[in-house]
């Protein structure tokens, strides 16, 4: 699905193509929710919506909890993950080892990948009521990181 | 009897109501609906302590006028489930399962990809479920 969108729609403009990736993660994300979130008992505060994030609703869509949990207590939140499900296939061209800013075509890819989970974790918070941006760092394949910022 | 049952979205945007009196009262089955959310906001801004934890998804009876009575129902994601009916005594428990089927109704509903949140669930599949679920509510409540 990504590389359709990366490659046949939106081809001379990925960023219309990151924006249409994360828009259907954002649609996904609020559905799942709905749906994991059904037999719980309501949540207190925005710390253990993340934590429920990192732990139940991780599980169920990569079988396997988050590895890393940070925060700076002001609304920044970050989730480290140490071998991202998607990722784990994904080849590393070795001729973009010796690129310092200019993007290689993995990294491309795998940027556009990463678009679609950081809409779903946008997706799931904004329906438990956190509107919040999140972004997605993957320096080191298959070790990622996302960072959540709730907004006000 | 359930008079109409009603599904109000986190902005309370109506997303779904729907009367199974036969008679032509949508217009005051909206306003006691919409008086309910009122009782609810309460219920969820200040908890009394003594009766409802915090966490309780299932609110209870809400609103008990003179010929009606409504329950409450509130989701993870601020989603309020109201069903207003005319038994006079109606078990909780029975209450209670008919929540949790109309909650699974509405996330099956809501999981449609054609659906937009924030607009009203035009799905028949999830009507004739709600039917379903309230025809076999009625004949539990003196078993």
């Amino acid at each position: 699905m990504v590389s359709a969108y990366g490659r046949r729609f939106y081809a001379t403009k990925p960023e219309l193509a990151a924006h249409r990736i994360e828009a259907i993660g954002y649609q996904v994300g609020h559905q799942l929710i709905e749906r994991y979130t059904m037999e719980r008992p309501r949540f207190n505060d925005h710390l253990e919506v993340i934590k429920f994030i990192c732990k139940d609703f991780w599980q169920e869509l990569f079988k396997k909890q988050i590895d890393n949990l940070k925060t700076n207590h002001k609304g920044t939140f970050v989730l480290q993950d140490n071998n991202f499900r998607w990722l784990t296939r994904i080849s590393i061209d070795p001729s973009s080892d010796n690129n310092d800013g200019s993007q290689g075509s993995s990294s491309e890819a795998t940027n556009l990948l990463l678009y679609f989970p950081c809409g779903i974790i946008r997706g799931a918070l904004s329906n438990l009521g956190i509107p919040c941006a999140v972004s997605a760092d993957s320096s080191n394949l298959p070790f990622c990181s996302f960072m959540v910022r709730i907004k006000a | 009897m359930i008079a109409c049952v009603a599904v109000v979205g986190h902005q309370n945007n109506p997303l779904y109501l729907q009367s199974f009196t036969g008679a032509d009262d949508a217009l005051k089955l909206h306003h006691i609906v919409h008086c309910s959310l009122d009782v609810i906001d309460e219920r969820v801004n200040n908890p009394k302590r003594s009766v409802i934890t915090l966490n309780e998804s299932y609110l209870g009876l809400l609103y008990p006028t003179e010929s009606y009575k409504v329950y409450g129902y509130l989701s993870n994601t601020k989603v309020k489930f109201l069903v207003v009916t005319t038994d006079l005594d109606v078990k909780d428990t029975d209450i209670r399962s008919f929540f949790r089927r109309f909650h699974a109704a509405y996330v099956d509903a809501v999981s449609n990809p054609f659906h937009v949140p924030g607009k009203k669930i035009i799905s028949r599949i999830f009507a004739a479920r709600v039917s379903g679920i309230v025809k076999a509510f009625a004949p539990g409540t003196y078993g």
